[in-house]
Parts: structure tokens; sequence; C-alpha cells
């Protein structure tokens, strides 16, 4: 269970706010928001990468309490962009996941099963020797996924992990960590409204830094969408589920020009 | 078939280390025998004479050890510095430690006080060093940019000091030309043992580093969210590399191109992780030297000697620039 009360995190130009915030096991989470809204600084402060005022309790005791190496033993977290200057092959990368359970000398017999299993999982088996740094763009996104599933921490947050994943591993990856949420919490940042009605039941709203919403899927509507993206956002109902359509003026700019 | 083959394979991957290890091992021991047997005064291992048996002993058998403990000082310093800045360029020479370490030597030299020689290396060391950190470091992190710049300005700086020091005194500037140079004639088995110690604890230090080592060779909100407490470690990596060079020049001398090519030599032999990349360095550094000290020491007749610098550059920059020129793709990746 994570708790949240009165945070606030400075980045850059902005501070990052959020009033308050419960988020229980099987909670998976889409947070979305315009660029620079705070979406990733939100993620920073939850894993511990960043400093903050305020009360962030896990499982009811102070994060600042926990120790280091624990922290990252209960979060695993997947940044926007990550780079290697090592020419390690794909099964080394996804290993290095399972860091904070090893003695600091090396991996065991069971890190090894774990990793094995995670690399078909994500399908990168048939790519396990070959170098992580000469992997294509997607290939590369699905190891790093894989590194950071590997740690099989209770709480996962993945800052826009499907970029540069192709339609077909989006789908598998999407339904893997469906499942994999029933005793975990995850959070994902995701810019496709669409897939993210589609494929989760709670939605953080960040604009300009705060969190202006929390919302379940029935609470979804246009005019709040509208207001939290700056374009008009209308929903086409379908026996299938919601499509959103997009309008291609900025949302008040249309009444101006006619 | 295939399939044997495979496991075959795998099995070969699992022990390539060990193999390498091994292999570096008997040729350590190969170079070492050799170089105690061979020098400018032949002996008579069946039937030792005293001087026979002072020269072995307190010559060469010193020299042989300084020589190889000075190898893989400045192997296993490279590595270090390697990590600490993520650039496959830096080693004691580019963040400024070799260099501010001879010039607190020369001031050794030119004031007379040729007996506090490592000493004075060590001092100018540590405060080329620290003042490298100082500017590098930005809330208790190093920037590895900034780090690599700033030894640029201490390297430049000390080498200004030592000209000057040059002009300065004349009847001192051989004995500065041949010392900066590098060299392991002033081995003694005291030398080599406060280096053998050094080492095997810098050695036990960073063995327990091994994993997170790799770990931060991602960057650093990978590495942190990975658990590893990136700016402690490189800290502790930092001063350990200082030391270990600091010891190594004060002891034998500026050595070039030890610390920047033995760990790329064991990296295009493809181990790159710092459990293998580490002790192979080591090793390698010290058969490195040892047989480039023997090199300089029976290339030219009559028992004149050759600064072990002078091989080591040559030996070393023809090698570098060989696998600059073929495998340029595989050095390293930089982004």
């Amino acid at each position: 269970m994570i708790e949240l009360k009165g945070i606030s995190a400075k980045q850059g130009g902005f501070r990052l706010s959020v009033e308050g915030l419960l988020m229980r096991k099987g909670d998976f989470v889409a947070v979305l928001g315009n660029n620079g809204s705070g979406k990733s600084t939100f993620l920073s402060v939850l894993a511990g990468l960043k400093k903050f005022k305020g009360k962030y309790l896990l499982e009811g005791q102070s994060f600042q309490s926990i120790s280091p190496l624990y922290r990252h033993r209960i979060i695993s977290f997947l940044p926007q962009q990550t780079s290697l200057n090592m020419p390690f092959d794909v099964h080394y990368v996804v290993l290095t996941g399972r860091y904070p359970y090893t003695n600091g000398r090396n991996y065991k017999d069971e890190d090894i099963r774990a990793t094995e299993r995670i690399l078909k999982e994500f399908d990168i088996f048939h790519l396990r020797h070959r170098q992580f740094n000469e992997l294509s763009g997607g290939e590369k996104q699905r190891a790093l996924l894989a590194r950071v599933i590997n740690r099989n921490s209770p709480i996962i947050l993945l800052d826009e992990p499907l970029s540069g994943i192709d339609l077909k591993h989006q789908h598998e990856i999407l339904n893997f960590l469906k499942r994999l949420c029933k005793d975990r919490i995850i959070l994902i940042v995701i810019h496709d409204i669409s897939l993210a009605i589609r494929e989760f039941d709670r939605f953080l709203f960040f604009v300009k830094g705060t969190l202006a919403h929390d919302l379940q899927k029935r609470e979804l509507d246009e005019e709040k969408l509208t207001r939290v993206f700056g374009v008009k956002v209308n929903f086409i109902r379908h026996k299938k589920g919601v499509f959103v359509y997009i309008e291609g003026d900025k949302y008040g700019f249309r009444n101006k020009k006619t | 078939m295939n399939q044997k083959r495979k496991i075959k394979r795998r099995t070969l991957e699992l022990y390539t280390s060990e193999i390498a290890i091994t292999v570096l091992s008997a040729l350590l021991i190969v170079v070492s025998t050799v170089a105690i047997i061979k020098g400018a005064v032949r002996i008579n291992f069946f039937d030792m004479s005293t001087i026979e048996r002072d020269i072995l002993l307190y010559v060469r058998v010193p020299r042989v050890l300084l020589a190889g403990l000075v190898g893989a000082a400045l192997g296993f310093s490279g590595v270090l510095f390697q990590y600490v800045m993520k650039n496959p360029l830096a080693d004691s020479f580019t963040t400024g430690v070799s260099a501010s370490s001879a010039m607190g030597a020369v001031v050794a030299i030119v004031l007379g006080l040729g007996m506090l020689v490592p000493l004075f290396a060590l001092t100018g060391g540590i405060i080329g060093l620290i003042t490298v950190y100082k500017i590098a470091s930005v809330r208790g992190k190093v920037q590895p940019i900034t780090m690599l710049l700033a030894g640029i300005v201490i390297s430049t700086f000390s080498s200004a000091i030592i000209s000057f020091m040059k002009f300065l005194s004349n009847d001192a500037v051989s004995s500065i030309i041949f010392w900066l140079m590098g060299g392991f004639q002033s081995a003694s088995i005291s030398k080599a043992a406060v280096l053998g110690i050094i080492l095997l604890l810098s050695y036990l230090l960073i063995r327990r580093d091994s994993l997170s080592l790799d770990i931060i060779c991602f960057d650093d909100t990978t590495a942190i969210s990975s658990g590893v407490a990136v700016a402690r470690l490189r800290r502790k990596a930092f001063f350990i590399a200082a030391l270990l060079t600091a010891f190594s020049v004060g002891y034998a001398g500026i050595i070039g191109f030890v610390g920047l090519i033995i760990p790329h030599i064991i990296r295009l032999l493809r181990f790159f992780k710092a459990s293998e990349l580490i002790p192979l360095s080591l090793l390698g550094g010290a058969f490195f030297m040892i047989l480039n000290d023997l090199i300089a020491r029976t290339i030219l007749a009559e028992g004149q000697e050759l600064p072990v610098g002078i091989i080591t550059s040559a030996v070393g920059g023809m090698f570098f620039l060989y696998l600059l020129i073929k495998r340029r793709k595989e050095l390293y990746y930089v982004d």
C-alpha cells in the first residue's frame, strides 16, 4: 500500500504537488498528462530518486526510514531513457535487474533461472547473446522492461514503457503486466489515451505539476479529458469499448477563428 | 550434433574467464622466470658466488617483483578510472594524478631530497587528486566530463612546473628526465612489499563491488534505482585508483599507456564484467610490464638500459593504433 499526503517536490521551473493519494495492491494505474506536467517527477519521487516534502508511507512505514537497498527491493523503476556504455549482452542486462537481492559479488542460480523465464516471457530469449547496444529501439525497450520486471518487486513504476514497441508486443506486455498486477501496484506513464482507457482501471491526471484528477474508468468523461490535455477529446462508444477521437484544433481557439 | 556443439559452446563460455586467468598466470610465471634469469650479469644458478647471489636477491628479484606490481597497479587503476568517469580514455594520466605525482617527485629531486621522492610523489598526487575532485564534484557527485577537463588542466599545470624546474636547475636535469620516463632501477624488496600490500587491500576492497561496478555503466538514474549507492562507489573507486597511481609513480616514475591499454585489450578479448575485467587487468598489467622491463634492460649491449617508458609507449602505442584502426567499433560504447 502506498499513502501520500501533502507531497511537494521542486523540479526545474515547476513544483510537483500531490495533496493526497492512496494505492492498494491490484491497482493498475495509468499516469497521464501533457509534457512537463509532472508525471516523471512523480514517479521519481515514488522511486526515491528525488527529494520531497510531505508524508510518503509504504505499508504504513515512512519511506525515509527504509534503507536504500531495501527500498529498491520493494520498488522497481523504469526511467524514460536508459544508456549503457559497456557492451554487455542482453542476458546480462536483464540479470542486473536482480542486483538488490545479491551479496554484491555474484548472482545465484535462482537469479539466472528467473532471468531465463523473464527473457522468454518478453520474447527476447533468442536475443540473449546479442549485445544490448546493437538491438533495435523496441527490442532494447523490451529488454529494459524485462530487466525491471525481473526484480519481482511489489511496486513497479514504468515511465513510458511501450515507446518504440510494436503493436503485437505492446499487447502481450500489457496483458502480462495486468496478470502480474494481481498482487502488486503498477503505475505506468502513457500517452495513448485510447489504449489507456481500454487497458487500465485507474487514472491519475497531472496538470502543471499538480495531481488534478484521480479517476476510476467509469468516472472518465470528455469534458475532464479535454481540460487536462488542452485538445478537444471526443469519445466514440462501441460495443468493444470506448474509442477516442481528438479534434485537430486546439480547444477554445475554434470560436475565435470562425 | 548441433545440440552437442551448442552445449560445448555454453560450457566454453562459462569457463572462458577461468581459462584466460590460467593462461595469463602461466605467461606471467614464464616471463618472470626469464626476467630473473636474464640480465646484464650472467648468473650461474648451479654454482652461485656471493656476488651473483646478491645480484639475484637484491637487484633482480626485487626489480621483477616491483615491475610486476607496478604493472598490475597501473592496469587496475586504469580500469577503475574508466568506471568512475565512464570514459574509455580515462586513466592515471588523463585525471592528472600521474603528472601531479611527478611534479611532487621533481620538487623532491630539485630540493636535493632524493630519499623523499616517493613521499613527495604521493603528496603531489593526492593534492592533484583532491583538486580535480573538488572541481569535478557537485553535491557529492563526481561529474565525469568536468573531471576529465580538470584532469587536463592539472596535467598541463604540472608539466609547466616540471619544465620550469628543469630550466632552473641544470645539474639535476638528467635525473629528472630519466625519472619522468620511468624505470625500475631503484627497486627494493621493501618497496615491492609496500606496493604489494596496497594492491592486495585495494583488490579485496573493490572485489565486493564487482556487480555494482557493472551497474554504474548504466546511466545514473538506472544505476541508483537498481540499488547501487552510485556517488559513494565512485568516490571509493576514484580514491583507490589514485592511491595505486601515486605509489606506482613514486616508485617507478611515469610509465605511460599501461593503465589505458591493458583494460582495452582485456575488453577486446570480450571480457566486460568487472569480476573478470579487474583480475585480468591486474595479471595483464603485470605481464606486460615485466616483459617491457626485460626488453628495456637486455636490448642494448654491455649492460646499458633504456627507460622502460620508451618501450611501453612504443609497443603500447603501436598496438593501440592497430586496435583503433582495425576494431574501432568494438572498443567501447560512448554516448
